[in-house]
């Protein structure tokens, strides 16, 4: 039987394994990963409430929108990752110390 | 039947693309495993009668994010500077161990925090009421963003044109 409580166990698994990414690995690109796993869960929370609590479609907008961001997000943080990579020649995370170089 | 069969195998790809993700080496493996990860979502959200959000799901994230994130990994990886003691490329994308058990703890701590409540809420709201029918959610969708919701839907179309703008901006080589 399908309910609202296995759709927030998997959003919960999604955004451990998000976290897990954010904080273990040193790879910039790798953590924009996680960022989006953990934005998927948030969004995925929004649509199992819209479907089991309140009916309306307010959460399905609040989730295209936070699809929208991530979009953005994507792009602006892999656009700072190519720059940071011309300037330092390295993505690794323990190598952004500096503001201006 | 079928929305049980589809759950199962979405839910199933979502977690196991998400865990590959996390144990994974390669950072270009781990791409196409949060690709496994998303379409596993967007079936979720088939299951929950979101057609739109699918569709949207899949259009932004397999046509978009994902194809620029390897863009991203091809044009940073490999570098001469990696190589190790053997002379291969020692892999950059992994912690260490230190990092991955401070992400144990972390995950230790937010499961035990979030299963008392979700298996609270699970309790709380009644399973019994009966679901509606699915219906095709693209028109309401459409209704409601041009009137509820006109001021957010503005705002995130000055958003992405700044995010357009402003990765062009940040990720063109300057002269020096």
């Amino acid at each position: 039987m399908i309910s609202l409580t296995s759709y927030l166990f998997i959003s919960l698994l999604l955004f451990l394994c998000g976290l897990t990414v954010m904080i273990a690995r040193k790879n910039i690109i790798a953590m924009l990963l996680g960022t989006e796993l953990i934005l998927n869960s948030a969004a995925l929370n929004f649509a199992a409430y819209t479907r089991f609590v309140n009916n309306n479609l307010d959460g399905h907008i609040v989730s295209l929108f936070i699809i929208i961001i991530a979009a953005a997000e994507a792009a602006v943080g892999l656009a700072i990752v190519i720059r940071f990579f011309q300037i330092k020649e390295s993505i690794h995370i323990d190598d952004a110390t500096q503001l201006q170089s | 039947m079928f929305n049980e069969v589809l759950f199962l195998l979405s839910g199933l790809l979502t977690v196991f693309g998400a865990l590959a993700v996390v144990f994974t080496k390669n950072l270009m493996h781990a791409c196409v495993y949060l690709l496994a990860s998303l379409f596993g979502v967007a079936g979720l959200y088939l299951t929950l009668g979101a057609d739109f959000l699918a569709a949207a799901q899949i259009v932004v994230y397999a046509g978009g994010v994902v194809v620029l994130m390897l863009f991203a990994v091809m044009l940073t990886g490999g570098t001469v500077k990696d190589a190790g003691r053997y002379a291969m490329l020692k892999v950059p994308s992994m912690g260490n161990a230190k990092t991955f058990s401070i992400a144990a703890l972390g995950v230790l701590v937010a499961l035990s925090m979030t299963t008392k409540i979700i298996l609270g809420i699970g309790r709380s709201y009644d399973a019994s009421k009966e679901l509606p029918a699915f219906t095709s959610t693209v028109e309401s969708i459409g209704t409601l963003l041009v009137t509820d919701h006109v001021l957010a839907f503005e705002i995130s179309s000055v958003l992405l044109l700044g995010a357009l703008v402003g990765a062009v901006v940040i990720s063109r080589p300057r002269k020096s």
